[in-house]
């Protein structure tokens, strides 16, 4: 395969070409990425994160239709359908594109970018999007370094990517999945004062390092993808007192809709219905939070269902979880899983915490728990071991009686999947 | 099948109302209402059993009855497992 360099730009370089990007411990730029011709309509599976920036790259220059992901994503019947869909199916390594061509081609559309939703149930979904709807931060920025620790062609990867390739003096740090656990040491080699990464990839790492992780001269920490607590944003803020702390609500179907700095879960109730050109109309129906966005994807202008469930609670509208895994009835009483979690996670000995029904007798479904106990502190006396009877008092002391897990199981480590997530 | 006897159900049905500082009288006529033991603490009580033997319970199977004293709870539990 040959690696060719398109004589014909379709569009000017992105302004952050020059920007700097680290990946494997290597320095690069945008600029200095190779050019291989990709095909139009392609699905591109970037056997590296080199090669996904490669293909980021090479749509904003050349605006071809593309779908980017990697092999492990794409299932061979996803891979099928993507071929039905007529896109060329390609791997893009080292050596160039290896193609799969569709049986019936079709025309590209000039500047369409798809993602798939990562859909914690069901079949991936394909939503349209350009590199216009995929980039929502457009304001002048602070200079920073940002970590990019998101799998290739997630909703959440684009938004880093996007920050980099339109806007200078935005560098990306990306790390690979087999570095992902030891990430504080390649942030603090390369300067890293911005990162993204969900609840469950920050638990992780306070879990694993909270002293490597301090090392890290963050200057901005954004936490997004999964229900966003009180008690991760106060370990965080622990460890960098004086950084800026948000938390960002963004999907593929909505694009980037709530961004709050002020170091709390949840956001104002003024919030809600509150319309402002250009900007997401956020409301609640049936406890279900609505948005009207700007950064939809292709085909969801005007109110979208997000089948995330929310909650109002002092004040603050508090996004407890999806819809059909969030709400837990026990006995007729309709418990929130995630505000549970939100005081399992607020015990000082939880790491990490997972709530879901389970069935049982009389009541139909129990509250039950998984947990992750964050290390042994030597300075704690060994009365203060926290075991399953210790947690089930601390959640009896907060929630009523038929909110309170009975049976919480001590897992060894945090689960986590590709998506940095672990369905909490 | 991994079954749990009815001396096994009744230590776990004491540590259930232990961890409220709750005991379980020796007494199978007594009555659940007196000690304190209602349907969140019954259901506990079922998951535990599961945890312990491995196998779901079939709650479903068994007709509408009265579980009024510990020995209509610890009865019910050891059918259950025949289920």
């Amino acid at each position: 395969m040959t690696v060719a360099t398109s004589r014909h730009l379709t569009h000017p370089e992105p302004a952050g070409v020059d920007n700097r990007l680290v990946v494997g411990g290597t320095a690069l730029t945008w600029r200095s990425l190779p050019t291989p011709t990709l095909p139009d309509p392609a699905a591109v599976l970037a056997h590296g994160a080199v090669h996904a920036l490669t293909a980021a790259r090479q749509h904003a220059v050349h605006g071809t239709e593309l779908l980017l992901s990697t092999a492990s994503r794409v299932d061979a019947a996803m891979r099928t359908e993507l071929l039905e869909a007529g896109f060329t199916v390609s791997v893009l390594d080292d050596d160039g594109a290896h193609p799969s061509v569709p049986a019936q081609p079709r025309a590209a559309e000039p500047g369409r970018l798809w993602l798939l939703t990562s859909g914690s149930t069901g079949r991936p979904k394909r939503v349209g999007h350009t590199l216009d709807t995929l980039t929502t931060v457009r304001a002048d920025q602070p200079d920073r370094t940002w970590l990019c620790p998101y799998a290739p062609g997630t909703y959440a990867w684009w938004q880093v990517v996007t920050l980099s390739l339109t806007q200078p003096g935005q560098h990306l740090v990306v790390v690979e999945p087999d570095e992902l656990d030891d990430w504080p040491t390649v942030a603090a080699a390369h300067g890293v004062d911005a990162a993204s990464g969900t609840p469950t990839f920050w638990r992780r790492t306070l879990y694993r390092d909270a002293d490597a992780l301090a090392r890290v001269p963050l200057r901005q920490l954004t936490l997004g993808g999964e229900p966003v607590d009180q008690a991760i944003l106060d370990q965080l803020r622990e460890v960098f007192p004086t950084a800026r702390i948000s938390w960002i609500y963004a999907s593929s179907e909505v694009g980037a809709s709530i961004v709050v700095h002020d170091g709390r879960a949840g956001f104002p109730l003024a919030w809600l219905d509150r319309e402002t050109p250009g900007r997401p109309t956020l409301s609640v129906r049936d406890d279900e939070l609505v948005v009207t966005s700007p950064y939809h994807g292709a085909g969801l202008a005007g109110p979208v269902r997000t089948g995330d469930r929310v909650q109002v609670l002092d004040g603050r509208v508090l996004i407890t979880g999806r819809l059909d895994s969030d709400e837990i009835n026990v006995g007729g009483s309709k418990v929130s899983a995630g505000v549970v979690r939100g005081v399992l996670a607020g015990h000082p000995a939880v790491a990490w915490a997972r709530v879901t029904g389970r069935r049982a007798p009389v009541l139909g479904h129990m509250v039950v728990a998984e947990v992750v106990l964050a290390p042994a502190d030597a300075s704690e006396p060994a009365s203060a071991v926290t075991d399953e009877a210790a947690l089930v008092r601390w959640c009896a002391d907060r929630l009523p009686e038929h909110a309170v897990p009975r049976r919480i199981r001590v897992l060894t480590d945090i689960p986590v999947k590709e998506t940095l997530k672990s369905d909490v | 099948m991994n079954e749990l006897s009815r001396t096994q159900i009744r230590d776990l049905m004491a540590q259930v109302l232990k961890n409220q500082d709750k005991e379980l009288p020796a007494d199978d006529a007594a009555q659940l209402r007196e000690i304190g033991f209602r349907s969140l603490d019954f259901s506990e009580l079922a998951l535990r059993v599961e945890d312990e033997t491995g196998e779901e319970l079939n709650f479903d199977a068994p007709g509408l009855r009265r579980i009024a004293t510990v020995g209509d709870v610890l009865d019910f539990l050891v059918e259950l497992q025949h289920q």
